[in-house]
């Protein structure tokens, strides 16, 4: 594959300071997704990165599956690798979904109306998430 | 149409990077309703469009037995974090689909094997595949839908 390539372990500011660029890597969004509720009552997709496909779960709830694998899941062990957050239309609230064990490629989300904690769909929502992948 | 470079041996989240520099996205009418619990409601699997422009273009997705490999890595009680990732990224790309065989390929890689494997195995289908036009087109009583009883499964 033919790309430029700058390879550098230390980016420096002439005043400000300098800056391992493997905080870039490693701190960078590696799959988002902004979605809506669209005609037909299910899931669809604006735009996205890194998104196979999104599973409708039920009120208030959906999964994001990744192409590009995590190396660890919410669901490995005990910790929690992956992070994940978003932002709804309608003040919704929307988080990682415990009820739904992730996977190295699943990930549960959910939305909730902030004021009273219940399950909603928002008519649109946008979710980032960050983790090192496979 | 585009040329998909040479990418087997490039990482995964580049290939999808430039895949979404130089892919239009291609919005699929189909939808995969599934059930994989009785006390829950049937899921609906929408297909991403960028993923579904790069299994038409080709080139690009590893093969799903890739991620079965994955999976059974995961499912290792002592799993803590995947050591085989490189068959994302070395194994010889898929080369490009039909949107039908994408449907096929992302069911097996995205819906849970108990559900594909044994679809038909039991007194209903659980699970089908349809148009988006033939789902409810609202919202109402979504924690209630199921596979309709009365569905003719085709041969």
């Amino acid at each position: 594959m033919a790309l430029g390539k700058i390879k550098a372990d230390t980016l420096e500011h002439s005043t400000a300071g300098s800056l391992d660029t493997k905080f870039v890597v490693n701190g960078s969004a590696k799959a988002w997704d902004n979605n809506n509720t669209g005609s037909g009552g299910s899931l669809t997709s604006t735009d996205s990165l890194n998104i196979s496909s999104r599973t409708d779960v039920a009120t208030g709830r959906f999964a994001l599956t990744v192409a590009s694998a995590w190396a660890n899941s919410w669901g490995a062990g005990s910790n929690e690798y992956n992070i994940l957050a978003g932002t709804s239309t309608n003040t919704r609230v929307v988080a990682a979904d415990a009820d739904n064990t992730g996977t190295t490629t699943l990930n549960g989300v959910k939305m909730f109306i902030a004021s009273t904690g219940s399950l909603n769909d928002g008519s649109r929502s946008m979710v980032i998430m960050f983790g090192d992948l496979a | 149409m585009t040329a998909t470079p040479e990418f087997q041996g490039t990482h995964l989240f580049d290939r999808l990077c430039w895949a979404k520099e130089n892919l239009d996205g291609v919005q699929s009418d189909y939808r995969v309703v599934y059930e994989d619990s009785v006390d829950e409601c049937a899921k609906i699997l929408v297909p991403d469009p960028n993923w579904m422009a790069c299994a038409l273009q080709g080139g690009i997705l590893p093969p799903v037995w890739v991620y079965h490999e994955l999976a059974k890595d995961e499912a290792q009680p002592d799993f803590k974090k995947h050591t085989r990732g490189y068959l994302l990224h070395e194994t010889e790309p898929m080369p490009a689909m039909t949107e039908e065989e994408a449907i096929e390929y992302l069911i097996m890689k995205d819906c849970p094997q108990s559900v594909w494997q044994t679809w038909d195995e039991g007194n209903r289908p659980k699970m089908v595949i349809c148009r988006k036009e033939q789902l409810p087109q609202t919202r109402e009583w979504r924690n209630a839908w199921r596979i309709s009883d009365d569905l003719t499964v085709a041969a």
